[in-house]
């Protein structure tokens, strides 16, 4: 803050100083133009008294000439007022002589104004006549009168003055000869001429600043008075003032009547009467540049935007500067905060794991305790792989690494892997476990399986998780049309009666790390991650993700996603027509599985009870029109689906085949049923495919039984080539293959692999595990190498990753490098056995 | 002065109802200009004034409404002898100085031939804004005359020579003969100063001519007897007189120093200013002269002091204040621009125009709403029978002249009492 202070101020003062460079600098030049203007109008003034001094002296010269005359010719004072009548040619002008005696009396050339015969003059009243010294000898100098009126014409007037001597009876009479002009005319003459001193006027002063011509401007009786009128001077300057007008050249400024500041110019005119002319210019009118001022605006009004400009500049980099720190201070602490709960989460599972590793090795003959060490090491160790999976996901939602590859999958297939995902917590759990679906015409689509998968697996999981024992799991599967071509829009809604969440936190419910603070919620395990990761690969795929809760009644998360369909789907699916009974205390699952069955072309009858079943095909046996398949539902609430299937097969002895359906596990029922009579098993929910497969399996072998899941007999002594750097990987793999009596050989990397396969007799090996990252050569390029096999066995075989690459992208990669399937390491020695038997069973056709 | 102005106002309001309907003045506050603001012309006013700077702020003014029209005072020399001739000039003015006395003069007649009638209601001139015994009108009841100032007599007093003194300013005559006893002994030669050197403006004049009117005043067959300068009036101007006699045989008022006093105006202020007089007799226009040149004196400028104009206590009840016009503007009819002149007269006319000149010359509003100028705030305690007003009196000029050369001549020793007494109706101003 202080710094920012400092910077302004800084910046102040130095377009203050700028200015004010600027300003003296224009003032200094201001300055100089003004004096030069100023000289110009002294020098144009002295110019102007020249002018108006050679103008005067013509004036004089005709006064001269007439007085010489008069005195060259002894006339009367008739006599002289006859000739100069004769001889003036000016209509404004006039001549009177008056003797000079105490009446300063005589005659006009002309009559007083509105007179015809007053031709008497008398200058007694006028002080300029009183003392007759400024009147020189004829020629030697201009004797000029100051301005006064002329009480023959009315106008203010000037006189050019000569002594000349009458001659009245017989004697000289003493006499002043005044050549009388109109000061108009006069003034007319003194104008400045030049276009930049066209408001200039000029008047012409004696001693005492009395004006002898005065201009329009000039005000009072005496320039002096004038002066002393708008202006306010100390007496001893303001003399020393009128002393320096009368008697040098210069200039100065001072105020006219209207406050205006004007310049006046002062150079002696007319030595010999002393006199003074002066001009009067208001300074306004001077021809002054203010281009220096226009210069002072603009750098002014340009370093003022400048400095504002830069200001906001400043102010919002500042800005973004602590938003870009506050960012970094809080990625900081979310780092911090990400380490301190990894440390936590990770530090919880593998405290477990080591300890519990530790109790079994102390127990090592207790087989009881033993076992229960290593199921407990064994949830620690999925829980671990699924936090560090999360993290993973969500380190590459975070920095916009998530890419996803899309490809052909069967929705069937993501739907039967999430019910097996979720069996185990479910049957745990004891929780009431629904899965409806409804229009699923399209099972084949084009999509990111894992990522889907991982989408519908977190929902259903924490669903499971936050559900109390005995509470209930409803999961809704929906297919619609989507407003996007060639897509469907998928609606997965999962809705559980668990312990819900409260409106706070629901607010931050997809922030990485947010658990509800419950004390419930703290017994289950959980990395906090898996929302976020749902929602943001939600967004990603665009779709919608909804939740609404109430603490402690439940939750629905409810998950839209629109999926291009895949080109590839099933041929057309229908059976002959048969009479199929539908057995379900499921509303939903009777209306849903009674639609999908149609479909297929069968006659669906249903029946909500495992009682009302044996009455339905008491009934058809009675009639002789058995139903051709009955498929019923494992948990009813009267009596259970074994119960029934028992009762069908020891009270109506009928062979009908009867599928088993059902949302859970079967492994716990399975050899019940079988000794029941069961024909076969149904995974919830009924999808046509499932249904198609199934019925078209139980008609064409139905005395079979459904082939076991875990039967791999048929993999024993099958050879394997396993590419492994790593010893211990290389043990577990081989150790677990062993178990189901595989035959496992080593390749220590990619480049040993390629030979080994190279030397191999034809079909020595099954497939090949390939591990990725290795030295030498890495699973990719030995994949590719293979793959470019000429004339060999070799080059076809399957090569399965078996790497710790587990990205989508990885698996992309291996793809495309030709390997044919992908496991990511840690094994699931299941998923392992059913890829082995898959390619097994594919090698055979 | 309430009492005054309730006098004034009585008067205005029996003169309103006897010319009513020849001044149709204009009433509304305020100035709006009738003619085409850009009108170019000229309009010169003519005077004996050297310097008239408060009608030139007024030209500014009237400039403000009408920027075009140049306007221009001029000093006309002998001005009362060359007024006709300046009147019929080709440059004719517009608008002169006119004075009461001029009415009834021959001499004048044909400067009241060039005359407009200002009291035409066409003109619209505000001629109510003006104190009615200002007004000059003639048998016809007609106005040619309007008055910008008004004048009185009285003298200057410098209060803070009073103070230092620790004397009064006299209210009464008795009072002013012991205060002028009492600066003389503190060493002043002329306690009592004013113009002596010529009749215009003396200050014999001064002290005499309200003691003369005030004698006349309410004496109608003596005043008729002495406006038609029947020497058998003369008898009344003893008293007037002997007060100017008294005082200067006394010394309270010392020729010699005044004689040193060269002019009526600025000599008077200047002399004044120096400090050292304290009471300075003159009319009210050399008070309007006091502003201005305050700034001139060195004297002043070193040690200023407050001063006050005061009627000069001539009787037991204190002095007088005669109300009569100074300067008149009277229109030429007969000039270029006609219409403008009488814009700028009716702009001229009004209450706050001329109360603005009356402040910026310091004298006497000749508007019905007196505001003096602080200088002049001793003139606020004159009662009404000490208010004497020449022009509802009809002093003539010719009475004026008598009583101005007489108290001159006895002041000057040139005549006694008696023999002044004795010339009435003969004395000429020349």
């Amino acid at each position: 803050m202080m710094k920012r202070i400092w910077v302004i101020v800084a910046n102040i003062l130095i377009i203050i100083s700028m200015v004010v460079f600027v300003f003296i600098y224009s003032s200094f030049e201001a300055n100089n133009i003004q004096k030069t203007q100023i000289e110009h109008f002294e020098n144009t003034t002295v110019t102007m008294e020249r002018v108006t001094e050679n103008y005067l002296e013509g004036e004089q010269r005709i006064c001269d000439v007439w007085a010489h005359y008069i005195n060259s010719q002894d006339m009367t004072m008739d006599d002289a007022i006859s000739f100069i009548r004769v001889s003036h040619v000016l209509k404004s002008a006039s001549a009177h002589i008056i003797y000079k005696d105490d009446t300063l009396a005589g005659k006009s050339t002309k009559p007083r104004k509105g007179t015809t015969d007053d031709y008497h003059v008398s200058y007694k009243d006028f002080d300029f006549l009183k003392d007759l010294s400024w009147i020189h000898e004829i020629g030697t100098s201009i004797n000029i009168s100051r301005a006064y009126t002329d009480s023959i014409s009315g106008d203010q007037s000037i006189a050019f003055c000569n002594f000349v001597t009458l001659h009245e009876g017989g004697t000289d009479k003493e006499a002043i000869l005044l050549r009388v002009l109109p000061e108009a005319e006069l003034r007319e003459k003194c104008l400045f001429h030049l276009e930049e001193f066209k408001t200039a006027e000029l008047s012409i002063i004696d001693v005492n600043g009395n004006y002898i011509i005065k201009g329009q401007s000039f005000k009072n009786s005496s320039f002096f008075e004038f002066f002393k009128s708008y202006n306010k001077l100390e007496p001893v300057a303001q003399q020393e003032l009128f002393n320096k007008i009368i008697s040098s050249t210069g200039s100065f400024s001072m105020f006219n009547s209207k406050d205006e500041k004007c310049i006046v110019a002062y150079t002696p005119f007319d030595e010999a009467g002393g006199w003074t002319l002066i001009s009067l210019i208001p300074i306004k009118n001077l021809n002054l540049s203010t281009q220096n001022w226009l210069l002072v605006g603009v750098i002014t009004t340009g370093l003022f935007v400048l400095f504002i400009f830069d200001l906001l500049v400043m102010l919002s980099l500042n800005k973004k500067l602590k938003l870009t720190a506050k960012e970094a201070e809080s990625a900081s602490r979310a780092k911090t905060d990400f380490l301190s709960t990894m440390s936590h989460d990770i530090r919880t599972p593998m405290n477990a794991i080591i300890g519990l590793t530790t109790i079994a090795e102390k127990n090592i003959n207790d087989q009881k305790s033993v076992s229960e060490s290593l199921r407990k090491i064994n949830s620690a160790s999925n829980h671990l792989l699924t936090l560090i999976n999360d993290i993973l996901d969500i380190s590459k939602v975070e920095s916009g690494k998530l890419n996803f590859t899309p490809q052909s999958f069967s929705i069937v297939e993501t739907v039967e892997n999430l019910m097996n995902l979720s069996q185990p917590m479910i049957k745990d759990k004891n929780i009431n476990f629904s899965f409806h679906i409804s229009r699923m015409d399209k099972e084949h689509l084009y999509a990111d399986q894992l990522r889907l998968n991982q989408i519908y697996i977190n929902i259903l999981s924490n669903a499971i998780k936050y559900t109390e024992p005995g509470g209930s799991v409803t999961v809704d599967m929906k297919e619609e049309d989507s407003l996007k071509e060639g897509s469907v829009k998928l609606t997965y809604r999962v809705s559980d009666t668990g312990i819900g969440m409260s409106k706070e936190y629901m607010e931050h419910l997809y922030q990485p790390f947010s658990r509800q603070t419950d004390s419930r919620v703290n017994k289950i395990q959980g990395t906090g991650l898996g929302l976020a990761i749902t929602k943001q690969m939600v967004d990603l795929m665009k779709g919608t993700i909804e939740c609404e809760s109430e603490q402690g009644k439940g939750t629905t998360f409810t998950v839209t996603l629109d999926i291009p369909v895949s080109e590839h789907q099933r041929g057309e699916m229908k059976l002959e027509e048969m009479d199929v009974l539908l057995v379900d205390d499921d509303e939903v699952l009777l209306e849903t599985g009674s639609d999908t069955l149609k479909s297929l072309g069968l006659k669906v009858e249903e029946a909500s009870s495992g009682l009302e079943a044996l009455g339905m095909i008491k009934h058809r046996e009675s009639t002789g029109k058995n139903y051709d398949i009955v498929i019923i539902d494992l948990k009813m609430p009267d009596i259970d689906g074994i119960e029934t299937i028992r009762r069908i097969r020891e009270e109506i002895k009928t062979n009908v085949p009867i599928l088993l359906i059902s949302a859970y596990s079967y492994s716990d029922v399975e050899e019940d049923a079988k000794k029941v009579g069961v024909n076969g098993f149904l995974t919830k929910p009924l999808f046509r495919s499932t249904l198609y497969d199934k019925l078209s399996e139980i008609l064409g072998k139905q005395t079979e039984s459904d082939e076991a899941e875990n039967d791999y007999s048929d993999l024993e002594g099958s050879n394997i080539l396993i590419a492994e750097d790593n010893e211990i990987n290389w043990e577990i793999i081989s150790t677990l293959l062993s178990m189901y009596g595989i035959n496992t050989e080593r390749a220590e990397n990619g480049r040993v692999c390629v030979e080994k396969l190279k030397e191999a007799p034809e079909n020595k090996y099954l497939l090949v595990f390939m591990d990725i990252q290795m030295p030498e050569m890495n699973g990719l390029e030995a994949t590719r190498t293979i793959r470019k096999f000429e004339k060999h066995w070799a080059k076809d075989i399957p090569i399965v990753a078996m790497t710790a690459d587990a990205f989508s992208e990885n698996v992309a990669e291996c793809l495309n490098a030709g390997m044919n399937a992908h496991i990511a390491k840690p094994i699931d020695i299941k998923l392992v056995m059913k890829v082995i038997q898959k390619i097994k069973e594919e090698s055979k056709l | 002065m309430k009492k005054l102005f309730n006098i004034l106002t009585s008067i205005g309001a029996v003169a309103m109802l006897v010319s009513c309907g020849n001044s149709g003045g204009d009433t509304t506050e305020g100035f709006k200009p009738t003619l085409d603001p850009e009108t170019k012309c000229s309009i010169k006013v003519i005077g004996d004034y050297s310097n008239f700077e408060a009608l030139e702020e007024e030209f500014d003014r009237f400039n403000e409404y009408y920027p075009n029209v140049d306007l221009a005072y001029e000093k006309i020399d002998g001005y009362n002898n060359n007024l006709a001739t300046v009147l019929e000039r080709e440059d004719k003015p517009n608008i002169f100085f006119s004075y009461t006395w001029m009415n009834g003069n021959d001499k004048y007649k044909s400067v009241f031939d060039h005359m407009e009638e200002l009291s035409d209601s066409n003109l619209k001139l505000n001629l109510d804004s003006i104190r009615p015994s200002l007004l000059t009108r003639d048998k016809d009841n007609k106005v040619f005359m309007v008055p910008v100032f008004s004048r009185t007599y009285g003298t200057l007093v410098n209060n803070d020579l009073f103070k230092k003194e620790g004397l009064s300013i006299p209210k009464t005559w008795n009072d002013l003969l012991s205060v002028c006893d009492s600066f003389i002994e503190k060493g002043y030669t002329s306690p009592l100063m004013g113009y002596s050197l010529k009749t215009s403006s003396s200050l014999m004049n001064t002290v005499a001519y309200p003691a003369f009117l005030a004698a006349l005043k309410d004496n109608p067959e003596a005043f008729a007897k002495a406006n038609n300068l029947e020497q058998s009036a003369g008898v009344y101007m003893r008293e007037s007189l002997e007060k100017v006699k008294q005082l200067i045989d006394s010394k309270r008022i010392n020729l010699e120093e005044c004689d040193k006093i060269s002019d009526n105006y600025t000599k008077v202020i200047m002399r004044f200013f120096e400090g050292d007089v304290p009471m300075m007799i003159c009319a009210g226009d050399t008070v309007s002269g006091t502003k201005k040149r305050e700034s001139q004196s060195e004297a002043y400028t070193k040690s200023p002091f407050t001063y006050t104009y005061h009627p000069i206590p001539l009787t037991d009840k204190g002095g007088y204040f005669v109300d009569s016009p100074s300067v008149e503007f009277s229109v030429n009819k007969n000039c270029n621009d006609l219409d403008m002149t009488n814009e700028f007269m009716r702009f001229l006319v009004t209450k706050e125009e001329l109360s603005n000149m009356a402040s910026l010359k310091r004298l006497v509003t000749p508007t019905k709403e007196m505001t003096f100028d602080p200088v002049y705030a001793p003139f606020n305690e004159v009662s009404s029978d000490h208010t004497i007003l020449p022009e509802v009196l009809g002093v003539k000029d010719g009475l004026s002249i008598q009583i101005r050369v007489a108290s001159y001549r006895v002041g000057r020793k040139q005549l006694t009492i008696d023999e002044a007494i004795e010339q009435y109706g003969s004395f000429e101003d020349k």
